[in-house]
């Protein structure tokens, strides 16, 4: 998919930070924004409908897990801030010469 | 994509905006209110506005969100102009047999053409569906007013309507009418009127004509037309009337504007222009005029600053008001904390000896 031919035009967009990564970077984080809130609402009309439904008790969904149930989730959650973070390093990934 | 998401994505953009509106203007206000005080000659236009807070960060964040919040609503990856155009053969049949009254072979002007005002990519003309994408996206044009803007609309129509002699009035010329938010409420208010609704864009006149035929309003004629190049006859109407067309009008083609409407008008009839012009102070100007940079509207700073008044003498007009309007209930014109648009009704009458 060529985005200049679907989605952009090839006209310099306006700028209002004195660095222009920022109106960039900034772009990035409310369309990421924007998806966080989509997914929340459909998480939220979900449980409503299981619950409506009578197949999700949302108070057992509310309370504050287990220790098991934390435990269980451990490796899932050290390998998403691993991801998330990793990236704070500065470091190369590739394996190769420089 | 589907309506939910759809449907989610917009809310959260307009609650961004809410907040831009009323969180983040008036803090910004506080810190231009600020400097202003500590600097050694305080600011006195515009341009001495810019100079104090171009390099300020929250202005920066300010301008930022008022563009590209605009720009998630139409264009992002849930924004109006795709939602719209995976819904095209559902839409399209909704347009045939309006009664609208199109008129192809009208040349689009070059203003009109030459911007994508309010960052709705290909304009408000230029495919079938765009009414359809101009409607939905009024929902969320003034945050303070919510999901509608009934309020303003009505408010306007009643104002006009309380106007000496208002119940003289039997024909009405609603122009840049675009799918007739405007126009329902003049139906309304002066069901006897005949009302002729004209817009140059084909998509908005038709989804016009189709809204109103689901009404069952008889009294409006939705047509593609220009407003300052009309086929009306001279005396024509009683009211001439817009909401929101003249800021996006260039000062030659507001000029012809005002010409058609002294021309079409009869003798004692009267124009009522509802649009953003009485501004107050220089923050206040310079916000409005960054507004019209950022939301694709260049013309709004020469409207702002043609002298009206001269304008509307010049071509005979009389009795020239320029009302400061409150949009909607507990707004103050006057001094409202919360981001507003600086609301005007120009009223004018065309005396029986012109």
């Amino acid at each position: 998919m060529n985005l200049m031919e679907t989605l952009l035009v090839d006209r310099p967009e306006q700028t209002f930070f004195d660095d222009p990564a920022l109106d960039r970077t900034f772009g990035v984080v409310m369309a990421l924004a924007t998806e966080v809130y989509v997914q929340r609402d459909r998480l939220r009309a979900l449980e409503r409908q299981l619950q409506e439904a009578s197949i999700l008790n949302i108070d057992n969904l509310n309370g504050e897990p287990s220790d098991a149930e934390r435990q269980a989730n451990a490796i899932d959650r050290e390998q998403f801030v691993e991801g998330l973070l990793i990236n704070l390093l500065g470091k190369q990934q590739a394996k190769g010469a420089i | 994509m589907d309506d939910r998401s759809f449907a989610a994505a917009q809310d959260f953009l307009l609650a961004s905006k809410t907040f831009w509106t009323k969180e983040i203007f008036p803090e910004l206000r506080r810190t231009y209110a600020d400097a202003a005080r500590n600097s050694a000659k305080p600011p006195t236009n515009p341009e001495e506005v810019e100079n104090l807070l171009q390099d300020n960060t929250l202005y920066q964040y300010f301008s930022w969100l008022e563009r590209h919040l605009q720009r998630f609503k139409y264009s992002g990856r849930y924004g109006l102009i795709p939602y719209h155009d995976e819904r095209r053969e559902e839409l399209s049949p909704q347009l045939r047999n309006t009664g609208a009254e199109l008129s192809s072979d009208l040349e689009m002007p070059v203003y009109y053409r030459r911007f994508d005002i309010h960052q709705h990519p290909g304009g408000v003309w230029s495919d079938e569906l765009d009414g359809f994408v101009y409607k939905r996206g009024a929902r969320s044009t003034t945050p303070l007013m919510g999901a509608s803007h009934a309020d303003l609309h009505q408010r306007f129509t009643n104002l006009v309507a309380a106007q000496e002699n208002a119940e003289h009035i039997s024909d009405i010329l609603d122009m840049g009418c675009g799918f007739g938010k405007s126009t329902h409420p003049f139906a309304q208010g002066f069901p006897s009127a005949r009302i002729e609704a004209i817009d140059l864009s084909a998509p908005c006149v038709t989804l016009g004509a189709r809204d109103a035929q689901e009404r069952g309003e008889d009294n409006i004629k939705f047509r593609q037309m220009n407003a300052y190049e009309t086929v009306y006859d001279d005396d024509s109407f009683d009211l001439v009337t817009s909401t929101m067309l003249i800021h996006e009008m260039p000062p030659s083609e507001i000029g012809r504007l005002f010409d058609e409407s002294v021309r079409v008008l009869r003798p004692g009839g009267r124009i009522a222009h509802l649009d953003f012009y009485a501004i107050d102070g220089p923050f206040a100007r310079f916000i409005h005029y960054g507004h019209g940079r950022r939301n694709n509207e260049p013309f709004m700073q020469p409207w702002a600053e043609l002298d009206v008044v001269e304008a509307l003498s010049n071509r005979g007009f009389a009795n020239i008001e320029i009302i400061p309007f409150q949009e909607a209930e507990g707004v103050n014109p006057g001094d409202h904390q919360a981001w507003r648009f600086p609301w005007t009704v120009i009223h004018a009458e065309k005396p029986a000896a012109v």
